[in-house]
């Protein structure tokens, strides 16, 4: 079960790099880093069920912390780049 | 209860793919950012009951709800940052309808209008 969810994320991510790759503009690049970042989240998450270890959840925090941040900041520079 | 769990941890895998498909296959950025905004948000809280109910501890449960809760908060919140911030790169194509351009040429006017009679456009606000 654990590594059928694995394979389901590992496509997800297949995914969000070959937009971060291929994205026209850096907004695009953008939402495909934070959708790269919740598959990450997630992959911890499924991890710590399969280890039975609470505590990498914490990791889990820190990544949502610093995805958000990051998108923000970069969001702010978009703006005022223009472009 | 392992078996619950299992269930939950491929939806919510399942949901991040849906996401990734959209965000490869949609043809413009807001669409784009819907398809990633919603799905992995949704994967997110049906993985985090999954192993909430395979940990079943106090402290992974703090975590996992924590961690659910401030990605509620953060992700519409980023994701109207970006687009509201590439709106002026974008073009709005779907439907013609583009409020936020609209909108923005209103303030303008007003602003334009309120610094008109005052003459002193140095004490403009800088945003």
């Amino acid at each position: 079960m654990n590594t059928a969810a694995f394979v389901l994320l590992a496509g997800a991510a297949f995914a969000f790099t070959y937009r971060i790759l291929r994205g026209p503009t850096l907004p695009d690049r953008v939402v495909a880093v934070d959708g790269l970042l919740a598959t990450i989240m997630i992959g911890v998450i499924v991890a710590a069920a399969r280890q039975n270890e609470s505590v990498i959840l914490a990791t889990v925090l820190v990544v949502a912390i610093a995805g958000f941040v990051g998108t923000s900041a970069l969001a702010r520079f978009i703006e005022r780049r223009g472009g | 209860m392992h078996v619950l769990s299992g269930i939950l941890l491929v939806a919510g895998a399942a949901f991040v793919l849906i996401g990734g498909i959209g965000v490869i296959r949609f043809g413009d950025f807001l669409s784009r950012t819907h398809a990633q905004a919603k799905a992995p948000t949704m994967g997110l809280i049906l993985c985090a009951a999954g192993a909430a109910l395979e940990l079943r501890s106090a402290v992974a449960i703090c975590t996992l709800v924590l961690v659910v809760i401030l990605q509620l908060i953060t992700v519409p919140v980023g994701t109207h940052m970006l687009g509201r911030a590439a709106h002026g790169t974008i073009e709005v194509s779907i439907d013609e309808v583009d409020e936020l351009a609209r909108d923005k040429a209103r303030w303008a006017e007003e602003a334009g209008a309120d610094a008109a009679p005052a003459g002193q456009p140095g004490d403009e606000p800088a945003s």
